[in-house]
């Protein structure tokens, strides 16, 4: 074979052995078009995906009066779903190496995605999904199992007696779930809270009934919470706390895919693989459970309240080893000795905070966007979903 | 948009010739890629991730827990060391090895003046570069299934195949562990197109196959560290590699399919547009060498 000179556009296109002159090859510039118009449609595609198509499925206009009552009346109790939750806290970069819950209580910052199954308050399985790693939450009746994948653990829990309550014994310090932040929102409604409907919209390709509250107080860092309410179902699929400081939500948890079918049975039975730890524990007593639901740091010794509905602030005595770790950071330079108890991890975060004062003295303050907390150097922790300033009030005026 | 829906033959039996024209294209194309030496060390190079895996885990102490990985669950069951050997290697050796097949494609032809030859046969280009790149996306799932049969292999050797325990605490026999490490090499495979794809592109850019190749490699590399940095939050979902370690989701009971699916829609994005690319721009080159 004779070799060429070489082969530009023009020969490929006389070797072209089919005929059929199309736009490309007159126009061979045109051809850059195609891939940018194939980029176009997947941006365009994903915006129209995330925007979601018109909500409108023909649902009746509810009242929010109407809706709040429907919340609390859901009309199914099997499910089975993927949840998302995205928290933007303001808080500082935690350290990492918090102790072995850390992956589920690890909620407050980034982006995490759960699985959910329940079949009734008393069947549920709640699958925290990391990168080739998983922990499990696994309630059938009475028995409630925890498994990490990461330390190989199950620690098993019997529940008291005639508790039919959906708390698990582990502390959360953010809800989880739609529904547990549902039922947490529900449960602190007062005077002090508007409630309001914006119509409808869709969640997780279902279409939903939106309740909107709205602190009628103007001193709180919480804007507004807005519930997506399943308009068949009435279980809620998505909430979201708006902050005063950003537009958008600060702390969201909602479905993105979810399906009102029994799930199957085994998945509620948690049997601990070969090789496992296995640790049994104790029923927990009412009053641990609810010391655990109640997920402020220092709730042990007695608080006071100062102010009321969501401009509220409680103020407490720090526990003994966190003043410790508080009193470490501001001498500071002798973490090294306290990475044994973990110490090093709080005194490092307290260090990291900026330090105020006021009236009331002085000391290292957090400011997130949804709350904010004040540690005072004598040992005192005031937090609510305020400004520094309103906390320093409250402490000044104890 | 498939290339040859743009250059559509007229008749049924001048389209089946067509296609016959190009699975021998295809062969020779792969018996090329098979055939040369580099390529062949690179494979050694996978297989041997696994084999190391598996022999420091042998002759180590056991530690406490299972770690974030599947790296000590390997000692319990063969399977994990196929699983480790692919979350190591799938950070850079497999898009290293698919970078360097992508710039053998067109560059490395342009660079030892093949290319014109082929050109010289009727053959189309568009129908060249699907060749190409079929072959390219075959050779990397060839890769991915070397590492995890070597690491079912040496894993099944030295620490046994029992029951496997997956990330959700639930056991399961070889048979469906066999079906699920089929599915996390598919998956990966499918990944890696999407980075066949861009390095298709790159390939058409250049005449120097080992520029190509780096070009690749860093694009590949930046992008995990892109999907490191959490304030970059928003951007992640958009890059290949983002989803490449939801493979390891073939290992929940139930299969978690959602991120998988995902990833699957990403790196179809990925190969449009850089199929397109890439044809776009190597149709209207000029070919000297």
């Amino acid at each position: 074979m004779a070799p060429m000179p070489g082969a530009s556009v023009a020969e490929s296109r006389e070797t072209r052995h089919h005929g059929g002159v199309s736009i490309f090859d007159r126009r061979p510039h045109l051809r850059w078009a195609v891939p940018a118009a194939a980029g176009a449609l997947i941006l365009a595609g994903t915006v129209a995906g995330t925007v979601g198509a018109s909500a409108d499925a023909g649902l009746p206009p509810k009242t929010a009066e109407a809706l709040l009552v429907e919340l609390q009346a859901p009309q199914a109790t099997a499910l089975s779903g993927t949840i998302v939750a995205t928290a933007d806290l303001g808080l500082p970069e935690l350290p990492t190496g918090m102790g072995s819950s850390a992956e589920l209580s690890s909620l407050v910052s980034g982006s995490h995605t759960l699985r959910v199954w329940s079949d009734g308050p008393e069947r549920t399985r709640l699958a925290m999904i990391g990168t080739a790693q998983e922990s499990d939450v696994v309630r059938n009746g009475r028995d409630v199992w925890m498994w990490s994948s990461t330390n190989d653990t199950a620690d098993h829990y019997v529940l008291p007696e005639r508790d039919t309550s959906a708390v698990s014994p582990l502390p959360a310090d953010l809800p989880r779930t739609p529904q547990e932040a549902a039922a947490l929102v529900l449960a602190s409604l007062d005077g002090t809270t508007g409630v309001s409907t914006s119509g409808v919209d869709q969640v997780a390709g279902r279409p939903v009934y939106e309740l909107i509250l709205t602190p009628k107080q103007t001193d709180t860092l919480v804007a507004r919470v807005v519930m997506a309410m399943d308009a068949e179902t009435r279980i809620p699929l998505r909430v979201q706390v708006f902050s005063t400081a950003m537009s958008d939500p600060a702390y969201e948890v909602g479905f993105t895919s979810v399906d009102f079918s029994t799930p199957e049975a085994r998945l509620f039975e948690f049997t601990p693989p070969p090789g496992a730890t296995v640790t049994e524990h104790a029923a927990p007593s009412k009053e641990a459970m609810a010391a655990g639901s109640g997920t402020k740091p220092g709730a042990g010794a007695s608080p006071t309240v100062v102010g009321s509905g969501w401009s509220q602030v409680v103020i407490a005595a720090m526990p003994v080893d966190e003043a410790a770790g508080l009193a470490g950071a501001t001498v500071g330079g002798n973490g090294g000795e306290m990475a044994s108890s973990g110490g090093l991890d709080a005194a490092a975060l307290l260090e990291s905070l900026p330090r105020t004062s006021g009236t009331w003295g002085s000391g290292r303050v957090l400011n997130g966007t949804l709350f904010s907390a004040i540690l005072t150097d004598d040992g005192r922790i005031a937090i609510g979903a305020v400004t520094p300033q309103t906390l320093g009030a409250a402490l000044a005026a104890q | 948009m498939s290339a040859t829906d743009l250059s559509a033959s007229p008749s049924a039996p001048a389209r089946s010739r067509t296609v016959v024209a190009s699975l021998r294209l295809l062969r020779s194309e792969l018996r090329i890629i098979a055939g040369r030496r580099r390529n062949q060390a690179g494979i050694l190079v996978l297989a041997s991730v696994p084999v190391l895996i598996a022999v420091a885990l042998k002759f180590s102490q056991p530690r406490e827990g299972r770690g974030p990985d599947f790296i000590s669950s390997a000692t319990s069951n063969g399977i994990f060391v196929s699983l480790t050997a692919l979350s190591i290697e799938i950070a850079l050796f497999l898009p290293l090895a698919v970078a360097a097949l992508a710039g053998d494609t067109i560059a490395g032809e342009a660079n030892i003046g093949t290319l014109r030859y082929l050109l010289t046969v009727p053959v189309d280009r568009t129908r060249l570069l699907a060749v190409k790149f079929v072959s390219l996306v075959l050779g990397a799932c060839f890769g991915v299934l070397v590492v995890a049969v070597t690491g079912v292999i040496v894993g099944g050797a030295l620490f046994g195949l029992g029951p496997t325990t997956l990330l959700s605490g639930s056991q399961i026999g070889l048979a469906d562990a066999l079906a699920r490490l089929a599915l996390a090499v598919l998956y990966l495979s499918a990944g890696l197109a999407g980075l066949a794809a861009i390095g298709l592109f790159i390939s058409t850019l250049t005449e120097q196959p080992i520029g190509a190749m780096i070009a690749i490699t860093v694009v590949s590399t930046a992008m995990w560290i892109l999907d490191g940095i959490p304030q970059l939050e928003w951007l992640q979902p958009w890059l290949l590699v983002h989803y490449w370690t939801a493979f390891s989701d073939a290992f929940r009971d139930p299969i978690f399919y959602e991120q998988m699916r995902q990833g699957l829609l990403v790196a179809l994005g990925y190969v449009v547009v850089f199929v397109s690319l890439a044809w776009a721009r190597f149709t209207q080159k000029d070919i000297t060498s």
